[in-house]
């Protein structure tokens, strides 16, 4: 415990009289933490720019399993949420905290551990997604001993922060510290409920959850994934940064308050408007979709309260870049949340929806209001870390335009191309008949726009790199301040504590109260659409023709989360008429719950597979995972070459057996034993199957699997047959 | 100038208006005179119908000039209503802020601003100002609340607004309308007596839809990859055009054949089925090995 004691710097000063004590602020830990920001920065946004032009090019996959689309796009979205804004989030708490709390951090060896551990997640998350270690939960893609390490470093955190807090010499919380709060709350909650998880091996796990339960679990996360990882935390960075780089006073403490606790209360509901007319309970659906109109207005008082506090600073604004940046943040920040309000309408879902609309609306959010925001907090830190002037202001100018443009070409070709993808899937021709049958019409339509966007992101990632330049250059003009200097009141004020003000002075006073207050205002959404999902059985009806995965089936499964075709297939047939005859009969909840994950996924990049079953001949899926294009000319889709190679590896079979019997698949007793021999078996059926049509492949070949996983898709539900029965009624 | 002759205009363009409607009742009186048959009920009907639409018209055209009215009044009451403004207890009463939107005083829009910095609040230099909650911002609010209660009493109370499953099963009883109406035949087991199509165009159409959706499996020359070769008289589901027609139609299911029904039109499948039929003897490189049972094609083995 003695490493963990409150720092104590060499030659501290003696109080300097009875009421002031001089100390010194962590500066070198901001300072570390800014940089990480910006390294993970520029590797996420690569890696999103290489991903963005392998949609218009496939053959920038490379022809390698670590560089096809399915692994690396978890790659970029897990680098620029918690890499780089992970790492900005840190930064502008480590600053800010300090200086509202009038204290050092409460511990420089946490502040350590903190800041490498973090790293060392980044690291861990680099060196096992392209390898194909993957649970697919969207956004909480790490397995489970990773999954583990997060949840330690966090709680690092929390203890550093909340050790601040406890010795702030300062008697209030500054609202920007209640969102930090929040924001540890809360996150801590979604990790460890959405990653609940039974290990099989070391980097193997399955969901406990399963089917609709782990959709919902997932979407209640991935969304506040959104709401308290992109958005509380850098709503409290505003509230620190935006004042002191305008100079200017906060629009309204009571608008603060109401938009806090508004915002962290109807978030946590929004959850399911992921989820519109999937499998999921219409009751659930539809607390989705009012929670999420509901949020308008505590988002935008985050908004009214940043832009407002300009009000008489837009001079200043003109000639400042940082301001520039930080009201362009603002704005996206409001365009994003009033946008996703309106994609959670049913009528509007149903054409945005696995659509590249999404991709731009959270691009927009992320590129603008995360990007920007963090941008202008490195801009505004950096001469002040290193007392000097920043390098140069015209290259902060360059880098805003640079930037802008490039969320500017980014977004219109991407809301370009979801809402044509989106208007053609729906389209019926005078006949009644899909004017778009074959899917990969509505693909190549959009392909120009695939090249704009990955052009957008270039000119993004551009400015960015004049940014590393520029603070790069600061850094070496200057000397880093590791210490910064200050005076504290050694005692709280008694005789001036306003006892008497503002109502909500009581709990800003009193940061455990508030901590409770603000986890019972998070744990509701969640409890209400949870815990009848989970208890009450007519949520999701069970269907008796559904059977669990053979073992042969549950390996290919495993196959095809390795890949991640997650990201580009969903599995959720929508009841629309332009699906189901598209598709087939539309997704039942019953037919998910063997599904440990589910994988319905979140984008149409390639046509839903959930029907996919029985639809071809094996030799057709064979020739299509070699080369795509072979059966489908045109096609985006990257070619699989290892899975012909790859000795399908039983090794871990059985282990896996026993772990889904024992979250409730009914595999018969001692199917272990047998799992791998009747795996064997059906495998060599396929291949003999696929020897009659002159394709000559060995048994035991990954491909096999995934052949066998794809062949048994949907193909549970008897549906042609009940509706010949029908017909036949009638 | 404009608003002191608004008034006389709208009460002109109302009688207008109403004695039209009035001319319009007369016409249609003679057609009200008792008929025997049945058209002319409908005509009756119909001129009652008109009757009443300018009826309502007339009525809301009767609204809105009274409310232009009141409007025009109260604008030229604006200098009367500013000293009522002017009165603090008025002022601070939602209908006061009202009048000032009325009035040009956008406060009730954007809430007052107040100048002073909150005591006690400063924050490593930052303060704070105690401004309201802006009105448009707070009542949008309250509307957005509104509206979820109202969105989830619709669905699930009163139950008035279709779910997901009743939405898509309207929008296929409206899909099957239309499809009846197209004459739709949909029953596999019903035979088809068509004969190959023979026109240029006809088979040229054939082409390119064979090209964009069979020639993936089935080559670009139809000699057969995943799907069989469609060149030699071998056939596993009949050569005869109707027979043709039907395997794509309905595809194989099982064997990989897609139904094609719903991604063609009926005359597309007849068009890709006749030119099919025209590659026979074709003989094109790289010929899969026959499949199936050997048929001579032009002459149907047996009426279906």
């Amino acid at each position: 415990m003695a490493v963990l004691a409150p720092a104590k710097l060499p030659g501290e000063e003696k109080p300097l009289s009875r009421a002031v004590l001089a100390s010194f602020y962590d500066n070198k830990i901001v300072r570390d933490f800014g940089v990480a920001t910006v390294f993970w920065g520029i590797a996420g946004m690569l890696i999103g720019v290489i991903a963005a032009f392998q949609l218009a090019r496939p053959e920038l996959n490379m022809g390698t399993p670590y560089t096809t689309f399915g692994r690396i796009r978890p790659l970029h979205t897990n680098a620029v949420i918690f890499a780089f804004v992970g790492n900005g989030i840190f930064t502008g708490v480590y600053y800010s905290l300090q200086r509202l709390c009038k204290t050092r951090m409460f511990s420089d060896v946490l502040s350590k551990i903190h800041f490498w551990g973090w790293q060392l997640i980044i690291v861990s998350a680099v060196a096992t997604l392209p390898l194909g270690f993957t649970t697919s939960k969207e956004y909480a893609e790490l397995e489970w001993p990773i999954d583990i390490a997060i949840t330690l470093i966090w709680v690092v955190f929390g203890w550093n922060m909340f050790g601040t807090i406890a010795r702030r010499k300062e008697k209030h919380l500054y609202v920007g510290i209640w969102f930090y709060i929040a924001t540890f709350l809360t996150v801590a909650v979604l990790h460890i409920v959405n990653s609940m998880e039974i290990p099989v091996s070391f980097l193997k796990s399955y969901s406990v959850y399963a089917g609709v339960q782990d959709a919902l679990v997932q979407w209640w996360y991935g969304h506040n994934a959104v709401a308290f990882f992109l958005t509380t935390p850098y709503l409290g960075l505003m509230y620190y940064f935006l004042p002191k780089a305008a100079e200017r006073p906060v629009y309204s403490y009571r608008l603060s308050i109401i938009h806090f606790w508004s915002l962290i209360f109807i978030y946590i509901w929004a959850g399911p408007h992921h989820l519109l007319y999937t499998a999921l309970p219409d009751w659930a659906q539809s607390l989705g979709v009012v929670f999420s109109v509901m949020l308008i207005a505590p988002s935008w008082g985050g908004m009214i309260n940043g832009l407002l506090t300009l009000r008489g600073a837009w001079d200043k604004v003109r000639q400042e870049p940082i301001l520039k940046f930080m009201v362009v943040a603002i704005t996206a920040y409001g365009m994003a949340t009033f946008e996703g309000p309106m994609l959670s309408l049913k009528n509007v879902n149903a054409i945005a929806h696995f659509t590249d609309w999404i991709v731009a609306h959270v691009h927009v959010g992320a590129l603008g209001w995360n990007g920007f925001l963090t941008f202008a907090v490195l801009y505004w830190l950096w001469p002040r870390l290193y007392q000097t002037p920043i390098h140069s202001r015209k290259l902060m100018n360059v880098h805003f335009w640079l930037g802008t443009l490039g969320i500017l070409f980014y977004a219109l070709p991407m809301y370009w191309a979801g809402f044509t993808q989106g208007l053609m899937w729906k389209q019926f021709n005078e006949e009644g008949m899909l004017q778009y049958a074959n899917f990969l019409e509505t693909v190549m339509q959009i392909v120009p726009m695939y090249y704009l966007r990955g052009i957008g992101g270039v000119l993004y990632l551009s400015g960015v790199f004049l940014m590393v330049y520029n603070l790069y250059q600061t850094a070496k003009a200057g000397t880093l301040l590791a210490n910064e200097k200050f005076h504290a009141p050694v005692v709280i004020d008694h005789e001036h504590s306003h006892e008497g003000g503002h109502w909500h002075r009581w709990i800003e006073r009193r940061p455990v109260q508030l901590s409770i207050g603000a986890t019972i205002a998070i744990l509701i959404g969640g409890a209400v659409e949870m815990i009848p999902t989970f208890m009450i059985k007519s949520n999701v009806p069970t269907i008796a023709s559904v059977k669990p995965y053979t073992s042969l089936e549950l390996e290919g499964r495993d196959l095809y989360i390795r890949e991640g075709c997650v990201n580009c297939h969903t599995q959720m047939v929508r009841p629309f008429r332009s699906e189901t005859e598209r598709y087939g009969e539309y997704s039942k909840a019953g037919e998910f719950v063997y599904d440990r994950p589910f994988l319905w996924g979140s984008k149409r990049t390639g046509p839903d597979l959930h029907r996919v079953g029985q639809k071809y001949p094996h030799s057709w899926h064979y020739n299509h995972m070699m080369d795509p294009t072979s059966m489908s000319p045109g096609s985006i889709m990257p070619p699989y070459p290892w899975l012909f190679e790859n000795d399908l590896d039983y090794a871990d079979t059985p282990a896996k057996i026993s772990a889904l019997r024992k979250l409730g698949t009914p595999y018969p007793a001692g199917f272990e034993q047998v799992a791998v021999q009747e795996a064997r078996k059906q495998a060599a059926g396929i291949a003999a199957d696929l020897a009659k049509e002159d394709i000559q492949v060995k048994s035991d070949k990954e491909i096999v699997a995934l052949i066998a996983y794809l062949q048994r898709l949907g193909t549970d539900i008897k549906v042609k047959d009940e509706q010949a029965a029908a017909v036949a009624a009638e | 100038m404009l608003t002191r002759k608004l008034p006389y205009a709208a009460l002109l363009a109302l009688s207008a208006l109403l004695s039209g409607t009035a001319a319009r009742a007369q016409d249609a009186d003679p057609a009200a005179a008792p008929a025997a048959d049945a058209a002319q009920k409908a005509a009756e009907a119909g001129a009652d119908l008109t009757a009443m639409l300018w009826l309502m018209g007339g009525l809301t055209g009767l609204i809105i000039f009274v409310l232009l009215m009141l409007f025009a009044l109260l604008w030229q009451m604006r200098p009367l209503l500013r000293e009522v403004y002017a009165l603090p207890t008025i002022r601070e009463s939602w209908y006061g802020r009202a009048l000032g939107l009325f009035l040009g005083d956008p406060v009730g829009l954007t809430g007052k601003y107040k100048e002073d910095v909150m005591a006690g609040h400063d924050y490593d230099g930052i303060t704070e100002y105690d401004n309201d909650l802006p009105p448009w911002w707070k009542y949008g609010f309250y509307l957005t609340i509104v509206f979820g209660v109202a969105y989830f009493i619709h669905f699930h109370v009163t139950r008035d607004g279709e779910l997901s499953a009743a939405e898509y099963q309207h929008e296929m009883a409206e899909a099957a309308l239309l499809s009846a109406q197209l004459g739709a035949n949909d029953d596999p087991n019903k035979p088809t007596d068509y004969q190959s199509l023979t026109a240029a165009a006809d088979i040229d159409a054939g082409k390119t839809i064979f090209a964009q959706n069979c020639a993936a499996c089935h080559g670009q020359s139809a000699e057969g990859k995943v799907g069989p070769n469609l060149t030699d008289e071998y056939w596993l589901h009949g050569g005869e055009v109707n027979k043709v027609y039907h395997t794509v139609k309905y595809g194989v299911q099982g064997k990989g054949m897609v139904a094609w029904k719903g991604k063609l039109s009926s005359k597309q499948m007849l068009q890709v089925a006749s030119y099919i039929l025209t590659l026979q003897g074709s003989k094109p490189a790289n010929a899969k090995a026959p499949q199936g049972e050997k048929e001579a094609v032009g002459k149907p083995v047996a009426r279906l």
